[in-house]
């Protein structure tokens, strides 16, 4: 495995190898068996920085520096760790560089799907190795995390909660005993130093299934929590939807500011069940409301405005996108963004267009 | 400038730290001091003995207030952590002579009355405030609590640290000299000249090992003696007031940062842990997070929630791995905080304020001897006694008040106010009167002997009767959870006139509104809101406040009734029908014409609303009928409807109890609704009026009598109306068939014809 420019998408240890690879040349400090780094190396390559060498690490992870910190000492007493969050907190990002980082080495991984079963934790069988020669190591085919083991990595479970519970519960076993037992060879696989798990769950998701308590406890827990500020959320927003905007090709003009602005705002105070000025409690609606799905309002707004408008954003062409967006349940969540609007929206003097374009979406 | 002499011994510590007490008493004991110096008001000395008393439990308060003005005070708080308090105990167990050094509260609570001072004395200048944060910021932390824990509270090797300190906060204050906006205020450099003068008094006696114990900031001060003359020219021309000293009990909460307390400290409970299981040569640092983690384990538990000694052990395992990454040598509450959240709480931090209260800030209540002289509270409400001509007596006397008399209208104020400290020497007995109007109140007052325990308890609250009661209601306020007991309390608060505590209260409701999904106690909450808007100024009560509150709470009701009275069984609706009648009388009340109008539409949604209970559908029609929103006309076709044969019975008989449940009299004068009614009545068939009957019988008997009398003698005039012109004349009467209908009319409607 190695880079390659046509590749659509890199690994993130061959994205950022001269990064790591500068960080490794520092770094003097006490590493855990079979870390490629030390656990202070591992925080700064996700949270970024200047070396004294010079070489300047761009920033993975944008937020809490303690929430990095617990995430690697976790990993460093050997415990399991869970990141938990709404959808599009950058779980998986922070997983793939966690592990790039540790292991150098970010592909062992599994997806975590309603189809998922117990092989693709454990281990299959290569069936004409089996007729043909038996039950034997050799008629086994090891999963990403019989690999990780063996090699003394860090294997990831994506979406660990679609994963059906009795499939999920064979993870206890390889979390506290670290071994995995191959019964049909009367044998097992022990754990080499520097194995560990880093799984990620969604919090926010309509039928999961429920880790049960036993597995639950073998995980330390990090929520990682949905962009912290206004600003730095309208620039997530801003970034995203001019990148999209140009990959879909859309003739419009680049937004407006202060429309991504509004729709940021409304997204926050819903989500945070308060006006930004602290002032009004407010309910809150059943769905995310994540940073992803206002992305999501713009970019259709912008197609709106395009296609229908006058290629220019205004409220109209937003409104419709939002009222999908917060009311997915039609009974709550739509006295929920009502009241919302007669008590919070209606009172801002500039916001009359908006409050006119969804009170006649409600309607 | 004369330098340190060596008989003086500067140790400057912060108000409350485990570390730097700890660290107080080896220094003590390597010095053995003659006399011990105290930062403290120097009018407490009388009462200090006091704290060797051993029913004395920190933490425990020096008060020190006018006795004239009870409400002019200072708080000197003290809990076991606190460096003062344990070098008051050395100097007392090894009864050494004791001297506190600080500006006597006599001329300061002068001073504090003297315009000019007090805005010297409110210095909110940010490096006094927080001298340390420059330090701290100088060491690459943002905040200086955490730095003082790192490098002093959690210190294991103690030695020379009041050496240390002194140069660092010499240099501080020299570096804050030079700063061109600084200027040390007149109020703290005579507080440093007097403790000087204590000091120089000290030496002058001839002692030889002196220690001065003082706040960090003041010990450069203490150091660099300035002239005689200086210090004397600044104390000279204070004016003077007479004050009392005295001892409180006080509370870890009340010592906390949050509660506004200056010097407060941010975990109290966690330093009391650090006191009783950190330091020393006997605990290594992983002892004290082992034992606060299975205290942290055993709080959750209580709370409901399953944590295993497993969970410990990975708490412990990732406090101290993630106290090593930061290079630390122990860990803080910071570290052991992360470590619950990830490992006990499943990442979610909100679970963490269960132990904030019980274990980081922790309840503790200190004690102080019986034998301690009376709490400023107890000569407040003996002023008030005496002021408001109220005799205090055991026996039972009632007492009734016309409130547009100023004195009485005082007294039933501070009636209100005792009661909502829990002091129910007057006891309301208006509800066993019928003579009330708005302004007439009568108590019956009967002292028990246990209130002036009560008065104690209540002092931690405040130094007068308004002051306390206002900072307990507040209290009590975050903690009430229903909206309806809230909405009750504020009616109380009106009575007892705090304005500070009404509008806690009215901000916390208004939170508690937005987030409850449940509009019943909205709208039970709103009747004793409007109430207080409308009857407010009688009591002079700000209203502003209250209008926004019920207007939000209105608007709130209105979006979200309609969907509330669906789906509603029996015992339900008539629940949900008592509420609607007084949001009904409420908004009435409110008289907002802009609120009426949004009711009526309401109301107007409901009576169309097919899921609607039938109960709640007749009692909106009727009142569209009484708003005339309906004509006669419109309300009759409504009634057709509710009432024709595509109904169930059931359904249709509660309409009609919804539709009477005011009055009868609508029934008796409207000449479209009785006609209705009455073919309504006689198209049932015999079934169908056995199943009805039960209801209408009900709704009948809460008639009154002359209602129900008036209709029975309508119904005969109709009836001899229609024998004499609507029969048709060609059919016989069968009269002996229509008397047999007789008796049941009557029993219906329980009156004779």
């Amino acid at each position: 495995m190695s880079s390659n420019a046509s590749h659509l998408r890199e690994h993130a240890e061959h994205q950022f190898a001269h990064e790591l690879d500068a960080l490794k040349a520092i770094d003097t400090r006490q590493r855990p068996p079979n870390w490629q780094l030390s656990p202070w190396a591992v925080v700064t390559y996700l949270l970024g920085g200047e070396l004294e060498n010079g070489v300047s690490i761009s920033a993975k992870y944008i937020g809490n520096r303690r929430l990095m910190e617990i995430a690697v000492a976790t990993l460093a007493t050997d415990r399991a760790l869970l990141l938990f969050g709404v959808p599009g907190t950058a779980k998986s990002w922070v997983s793939e560089h966690l592990s790039a980082a540790i292991s150098g080495d970010s592909t062992q991984l599994i997806q975590g799907t309603a189809g998922t079963s117990e092989e693709a934790i454990r281990y299959g069988w290569n069936y004409a190795q089996l007729l043909a020669k038996g039950p034997s190591m050799e008629a086994l085919v090891a999963s990403p995390m019989m690999r990780a083991m063996k090699q003394g990595e860090i294997a990831r479970v994506e979406e660990l909660t679609r994963i059906p519970a009795d499939v999920q519960d064979t993870l206890i076993t390889i979390l506290s005993e670290k071994t995995l037992p191959i019964p049909e060879l009367n044998s097992e696989l022990q754990a080499s130093k520097g194995f560990n798990v880093i799984a990620t769950a969604n919090n926010r998701d309509k039928g999961v299934n429920e880790m049960s308590s036993a597995l639950r406890r073998r995980f330390n827990t990090v929520i990682l929590p949905p962009p912290a500020s206004l600003d730095e959320e309208v620039s997530i927003v801003q970034q995203r939807v001019e990148s999209l905007g140009k990959a879909l090709e859309l003739p419009a003009e680049k937004p407006a500011l202060e429309e991504i602005r509004r729709v940021v705002t409304i997204f926050r105070e819903l989500r945070l069940g308060v006006t930004l000025d602290g002032k009004t409690k407010l309910k809150t609606p059943s769905g995310t409301l994540s940073t992803a799905e206002a992305i999501s309002v713009v970019t259709n707004g912008i197609a709106l405005s395009a296609h229908f408008g006058d290629g220019q954003l205004h409220g109209h062409d937003l409104a419709a996108g939002m009222v999908g967006a917060i009311v997915k349940d039609p009974l709550q969540d739509d006295l929920v963004f009502k009241e919302y609007l007669e008590t919070v929206v209606k009172e801002r003097n500039d916001w009359h267009d908006i409050y006119r374009a969804c009170r006649e979406v409600c309607q | 400038m004369t330098e340190l002499d060596s008989r003086l011994h500067i140790l400057g510590v912060r108000h409350h730290g485990p570390g730097c007490a700890r660290a107080l008493l080896g220094a003590l004991n390597n010095l053995q001091p003659d006399v011990v110096i105290i930062e403290g008001p120097a009018d407490a000395e009388a009462v200090l003995p006091q704290a060797l008393d051993l029913e004395m439990k920190p933490p425990v308060a020096l008060l020190i207030y006018a006795p004239a003005q009870p409400q002019q005070c200072a708080f000197y708080p003290y809990a076991e952590f606190s460096p003062e308090w344990q070098a008051l105990q050395y100097a007392l167990k090894h009864q050494l002579p004791l001297r506190f050094m600080d500006l006597p509260q006599h001329y300061q609570l002068a001073l504090r009355n003297d315009e000019a001072e007090s805005l010297a004395v409110q210095d909110k200048q940010t490096i006094r405030h927080d001298p340390l944060l420059l330090l701290a910021q100088a060491a690459g932390y943002q905040e200086s609590e955490l730095w003082w824990e790192h490098l002093v509270e959690q210190r294991i090797d103690v030695s020379d640290i009041f050496t240390a300190i002194l140069e660092a906060m010499s240099a501080l204050r020299q570096e804050c000299e030079q700063r061109a906006d600084w200027q040390e205020s007149k109020f703290e450099q005579r507080r440093e000249a007097y403790m000087r003068k204590t000091i120089r008094s000290a030496l002058k006696e001839g002692y030889q090992r002196i220690a001065v114990v003082c706040g960090a900031w003041h010990a450069p001060a203490l150091k660099q003696m300035p002239t005689v003359k200086h210090d004397q020219a600044l104390l000279k021309g204070l004016s003077k007031q007479k004050t009392q000293a005295t001892w409180g009990p006080w509370t870890y909460g009340r010592l906390a940062r949050k509660s506004g307390y200056g010097a407060g400290v941010q975990a109290p409970g966690w330093y009391h842990h650090l006191w009783h299981h950190g330091g020393g040569e006997l605990t290594s640092p992983s002892t004290v997070t082992q034992q606060w983690l299975v205290k942290v384990a055993q709080c959750l538990r209580h709370q409901g929630l399953d944590i295993s000694p497993a969970h410990v052990i990975e708490a412990t395992r990732l406090t101290e791995t993630l106290t090593a990454l930061r290079d630390r040598a122990q860990a803080s509450l910071q570290e052991l905080n992360e470590a619950i959240t990830s490992v006990l709480l499943e990442g979610d931090p909100s679970a963490l304020n269960l132990v904030f209260n019980e274990l980081i800030i922790s309840q503790r209540l200190g004690q102080v001897p019986s034998t301690t002289p009376t709490v400023p509270l107890q000569k407040d409400l003996t002023q008030l006694q005496k002021s408001l001509r109220l005799k205090v007596s055991a026996y039972p006397k009632d007492l009734d008040l016309d409130l547009r008399k100023e004195i009485d209208l005082a007294r039933s104020q501070l009636f209100h106010r005792l009661n909502l400290l829990h002091i129910p020497w007057a006891e309301d007995i208006i509800s066993q009167q019928r003579n009330r109007g708005t302004f007439r109140e009568s108590w019956r007052l009967c002292w028990q002997p246990e209130f002036s325990i009560n008065l104690i308890e209540a002092a931690i609250w405040g130094n007068t009767i308004a002051s306390a009661a206002t900072e307990k209601t507040i209290n009590e306020t975050k903690k009430q959870l229903q909206l309806d007991t809230l909405a009750e309390l504020i009616q109380k608060i009106l009575f007892a006139d705090l304005p500070a505590a009404m509008s806690a209260a009215i901000n916390q409701l208004r939170q508690r509104t937005a987030c409850s999904s449940d509009i019943k106690p909205m709208m039970a909450a709103l009747n004793p809101l409007a109430q207080t808007h409308r009857y407010g100024n009688v009591r002079s009560t700000d209203r502003h406040s209250i209008t926004q509150l019920t207007q939000s709470l209105i608007t709130r009701i209105c979006i979200g009734l309609n969907s509330a009275c669906s789906s509603l069984d029996k015992d339900a609706a008539d629940d949900m029908l008592k509420q609607i009648k007084d949001t009904h009388a409420a908004i009435a009340l409110l008289e907002e014409k802009d609120n009426i109008d949004t009711w009526q539409q309401t109301l107007l949604r409901i009576a169309d609303n097919n899921h609607a209970h039938p109960l709640i559908q007749g009692y909106c029609c009727r009142t569209l009928m009484d708003c005339s929103i309906w004509d006669a006309n419109n309300t009759a076709q409504r009634l057709h409807h509710a009432l024709s044969q595509a109904r169930a019975p059931e359904d249709a008989a509660a309409w009609v109890e919804g539709f009477l449940s005011d009055s009868g009299v609508l029934l008796l004068h409207d000449e479209l609704i009785w006609p209705i009614l009455d073919n309504w009545m006689n198209a049932l068939n015999q079934e169908r009026f056995i199943d009805i009957l039960p209801m209408l019988r009900r709704r009948f008997a809460k008639f009154t009598a002359a209602e129900r009398r008036q209709m029975g003698e309508k119904l005969r005039a109709s009836q001899i109306h229609s024998t004499t012109s609507q029969i048709n004349p060609a059919a016989k009467l069968d009269q002996e068939r229509a008397h047999a209908v007789l008796p049941v009319m009557i029993k219906l409607l329980r009156t004779s014809i």
